[in-house]
């Protein structure tokens, strides 16, 4: 009896111990009920140029809609990390509500899912009145708009303009030959050149060199070549060369973004290549360099075209879809606030940063000189084509780090470099 | 009723827990990382059976070897190493020397510090434009070192592993602990026999704590066969996965959106760690060194 009587009471806890937790859940659940929570992993956190702006914003949207929504950010400062984490959700049923993504060629596999909201009948309604038509076309797939482009970017090459005048050169040169001198004339007073990497999840900046050179190569319809082209290889030949003869760093090698963007801030190099949302940064953390930045189209090679730039959309937001019309409802009214003209133009001011929606500057608007200069690259680009990064698949981008490491150390020759890309795409 | 029935009915009752504990965050896990392993799957669409063609690609990758291959050197690093470093130093510290409690501390502070810190920092030493190991080298030697240490095949590796094995205090307390209990008396009489150091230390210290450095073994070799963050955090798996180990190349998969691949890395992973672990014990574990079973 006695036994039986503990039996019972062990079991009896055991099951609370079990579902405890699960009851007590429910009855959160259903006391937040009046309230939509929306979860937002967010890269724009921490010492990111927009982190500022978009806080605020989702502070003004919270305290606008209190009781009704509120928008939780889970900060997530590192882009490389951010992607798989996206991933990882996503495979494991669990899409967040509101994230952003960038546009690739797998970028198909979530329009071809169900797991993304379709906006198509809200900006069909009045809120694509916001966005060129162009830049939504792009992002609409077989009639379907499950994106929301927000940030645009052009890529041009930067410059230091007092490092070029000590080093006797006149104006960023025109083509390679030409860069080779000015790279040597650099070299003399004791400046590295050019500022890579090949680290991180794709190689960032020398991906983004490699991408002026193939425009260059290959003109505006470049990426419709098969990388079993040998324009590929003959890319490659000059890529080789921006890692011989100290062009570049030592440290590029193996490098993260910190390694070019730091030598480049530090005046250790006189050349890099990024895009609009790092004025923020060396605005903030190497005023002088900011002051004499000058902005430009990549050389051409020999024989190639000549005044182009790489430019894609950056980034999209997203959203997961949801069986709960109220929680599809209060992701929408994020995003469209999030993409007011009013918004996107502090968020671009304070960063820099290019975005799609509208919205214009007035004459009070403290307008970045080098956000301006941005502007102009891309008018006067003879042509502009996405990077490699944004026209082949994730493994193939993977590869472009490693396989540059070899080409860099000399134990890959230009072809084994294309046919490590190649490898990769099988 | 009989006790023995009885009986069985409590054991198997307390052990309900931990089975269903157990169960959801290993065997299912587990079971679902198999299942899909066997499959061609982006994560984002339905899964597409292949049955063992994720394996059979992973076995023809240059780079799946090179992961394995460092795996193994990350295990037998970490758990002779390693291990033996901290086994000499406990050895020393059980003795009392001078300012042994001050060492103790000294040698454990670096495991309460984040990894991500400590691999940030030994990234800066290495780094080849101003690292601190160039400039020191320099300094030695008078002429300039600029070796990009993380950057090159032939170093990469070996400086993520030095690093790492250098960093003894976790196993040092673990074994100090077993050594700091052994009664004094048998040291005194082996004394008063005239064993010199050395041999009371080999005949007296080694066989009595050998079960608690061969468990300090199998935990150093799990932890270097599931190798990942020092590795990420300093050369990515680079230059030219060089550097890469099992964990960094399943952890690439799932960014290539490969989770299959990613899935079959993940199995082949758990069946290798399995396997040495039954090796070493079943070499190394059998009997302790005093004849006992350990």
């Amino acid at each position: 009896m006695k036994k039986s009587l503990i039996l019972s009471i062990a079991i009896v806890v055991l099951a609370l111990i079990v579902t405890g937790p699960l009851v007590a859940n429910g009855q959160k659940e259903a006391a937040a009920q009046k309230e939509v929570t929306l979860n937002w992993p967010c890269i724009w956190v921490g010492e990111d140029a927009k982190a500022s702006a978009v806080a605020d914003i989702v502070a003004q949207f919270n305290a606008k809609y209190e009781g009704k929504i509120k928008v939780v950010i889970e900060e997530m400062p590192s882009y490389d990390v951010y992607d798989k984490k996206i991933l990882a959700q996503i495979s494991g049923g669990t899409v967040p509500d509101i994230f952003t993504l960038k546009w690739t060629p797998d970028t198909r596999d979530l329009y071809d899912s169900d797991i993304l909201v379709d906006f198509t009948k809200d900006l069909a309604a009045g809120w694509g009145d916001s966005f060129d038509k162009s830049v939504l076309n792009e992002v609409t797939l077989n009639s379907q708009t499950k994106t929301i482009p927000f940030e645009i970017a052009i890529t041009p090459i930067w410059y230091n303009k007092t490092l070029f005048e000590k080093a006797g050169i006149q104006g960023f040169p025109k083509t390679y030959p030409e860069f080779w001198d000015a790279a040597a004339k650099l070299k003399a007073i004791g400046i590295t050149p050019t500022s890579q990497m090949t680290g991180g999840a794709n190689a960032w900046t020398s991906m983004l060199w490699y991408s002026h050179i193939m425009a260059s190569i290959g003109g505006p319809d470049v990426w419709d070549k098969p990388l079993s082209d040998p324009i590929f290889v003959q890319g490659a030949e000059i890529l080789k060369k921006l890692y011989s003869d100290g062009n570049t760093t030592k440290d590029a090698i193996g490098g993260g973004p910190a390694i070019p963007s730091g030598h480049y801030l530090a005046e250790r190099t006189a050349i890099f290549c990024n895009g609009p949302w790092f004025i923020g940064n060396i605005r903030k953390n190497a005023p002088e360099v900011y002051k004499v930045t000058e902005l430009t189209s990549a050389p051409a090679v020999p024989g190639g075209k000549s005044g182009a730039q790489v430019g894609f959309i950056q980034t999209l937001l997203a959203s997961g879809a949801t069986k709960d019309p109220a929680k599809r409802e209060a992701a929408v009214t994020f995003l469209k606030y999030m993409t007011l003209p009013e918004n996107v133009k502090r968020i671009s001011i304070e960063s820099g940063a290019l975005l799609a929606p509208k919205f214009t500057f007035s004459a009070n608007d403290k307008v970045d000189p080098l956000q301006v200069k941005f502007v102009e690259a891309q008018k006067n680009a003879s042509f502009i084509v996405s990077h490699f990064a944004g026209k082949f698949s994730a493994s193939v981008v993977q590869e472009f780090g490693p396989a540059l490491d070899k080409l860099a150390l000399g134990k890959a020759t230009p072809q084994e470099f294309v046919q490590m890309l190649q490898d990769a795409n099988n | 009723m009989n006790k023995k029935t009885s009986n069985a009915r409590w054991i198997l009752l307390f052990l309900l827990p931990i089975v269903l504990l157990y169960t959801a965050f290993f065997i299912y896990p587990f079971g679902f990382v198999f299942f899909s392993s066997l499959n061609k799957w982006n994560g984002i669409s339905h899964m597409k059976f292949v049955g063992l063609q994720n394996y059979v690609n992973l076995a023809m990758s240059t780079t799946f070897q090179l992961s394995i291959r460092n795996n193994i050197i990350w295990a037998l690093s970490l758990g002779f190493l390693q291990v033996g470093f901290a086994s000499v130093i406990a050895f020393i510290l059980a003795r009392k020397p001078r300012f042994w409690k001050g060492l103790r501390t000294v040698y454990f502070i670096p495991k309460v510090i984040s990894g991500v810190a400590i691999a940030m920092l030994w990234k800066a030493v290495y780094n080849a434009e101003f690292g601190a190991l160039n400039a020191i080298l320099t300094f030695l030697t008078g002429h300039t070192w600029n070796v990009n240490w993380l950057g090159e095949f032939n170093s990469a590796l070996p400086a993520i592993i030095a690093q790492e094995v250098m960093y003894i205090g976790y196993f040092m307390i673990i074994i100090l602990a077993g050594v700091m209990a052994i009664p004094r008396s048998y040291y005194e009489a082996a004394e008063i026999d005239g064993a010199s150091v050395l041999q009371q230390e080999l005949h007296i210290t080694l066989p009595v704590v050998w079960g608690t450095i061969v468990t300090s073994m199998t935990l150093a070799m799990a932890y270097g066969l599931r190798h990942f963050e020092a590795t990420f955090l300093m050369t990515g798996g680079g230059p030219g996965h060089s550097t890469s180990t099992l964990a960094i190349m399943m952890y690439n998969k799932i960014g290539a959106r490969k989770l299959g691949q990613a899935s079959a890395l993940g199995t082949v992973l758990v069946i290798i760690g399995f396997i040495v672990i039954v090796t070493l014990n079943s070499t190394l574990g059998r009997k302790s060194l005093t004849g006992e079973d350990t």
